[in-house]
């Protein structure tokens, strides 16, 4: 029982985190807050595959040492990381930075328009708006 | 309304976890993802591509047509940023 929780717990661990982020998304009035948990929910994403590319044991991050003699030694891919998990996780860091700068820069919108970033009284402002025809 | 969200919260997330049983041990080297391509990569990177560094062999030679599109996200949103908050300052001096 102890040896299944210590080779599952590190997925359990982001499984909350991502829940955490979740739960921020949709119970936050704030919209700051909604994003600040869209990324939470993306780093327990990205902390997850890389959880996957780790291999137990004395292996090496996936940068070949000794690389000027090359061709000579051979390499054994279990001595080094899987790399494969650190490169899809760096696309996803690229969409996940594009994501919230273009999120941030229509909170400032919204903030000039409204003078607030409540979800409810953005609501309230823009029926009252609507009920005096601007 | 935050208790039907918590529970909702609650009920995906111990789907996961029961999901998270078969899931291979953590640092397991033989489990699926360690064990199929990801060995080739490893071995050849060196050889097809003369980068010591396998991410960045990957990357930018292995997954260079995504690289350049992801570019073009960044571009993208680069842009979408500069249209918005175009003017942004000249409102600003208005209201003062």
């Amino acid at each position: 029982m102890l040896e299944f929780i210590i080779s599952k717990y590190n997925f359990w661990l982001y499984v909350i985190l991502m829940m955490i982020g979740l739960y921020a998304m949709l119970a936050k009035r704030n919209l700051v807050k909604k994003l600040i948990g869209m990324n939470i929910f993306q780093t327990a994403i990205i902390l997850f595959y890389v959880s996957i590319g780790v291999k137990k044991g004395s292996v090496h991050v996936p940068i070949i040492v000794d690389s000027h003699g090359h061709g000579a030694q051979l390499i054994h891919a279990a001595d080094y990381l899987n790399p494969l998990p650190h490169v899809l996780m760096l696309t996803a860091i690229v969409v996940s930075i594009a994501t919230t700068g273009v999120a941030l820069a229509v909170l400032i919108l919204i903030y000039r328009r409204y003078q607030t970033l409540n979800e409810d009284e953005i609501i309230h402002i823009r029926q009252a708006r609507q009920k005096a025809g601007v | 309304m935050k208790t039907i969200i918590l529970a909702f919260v609650i009920l995906s997330g111990g789907l996961l976890i029961y999901g998270t049983i078969d899931m291979p041990a953590w640092g397991d080297p033989h489990s699926p993802a360690n064990s199929y391509v990801s060995p080739l990569y490893i071995e050849e990177a060196l050889k097809e591509t003369e980068t010591p560094n396998i991410v960045t062999a990957v990357l930018a030679d292995y997954r260079g047509y995504d690289t350049m599109g992801e570019t073009t996200v960044i571009f993208t949103a680069a842009v979408a940023c500069a249209l918005l908050l175009r003017g942004w300052s000249e409102g600003r001096k208005e209201r003062e």
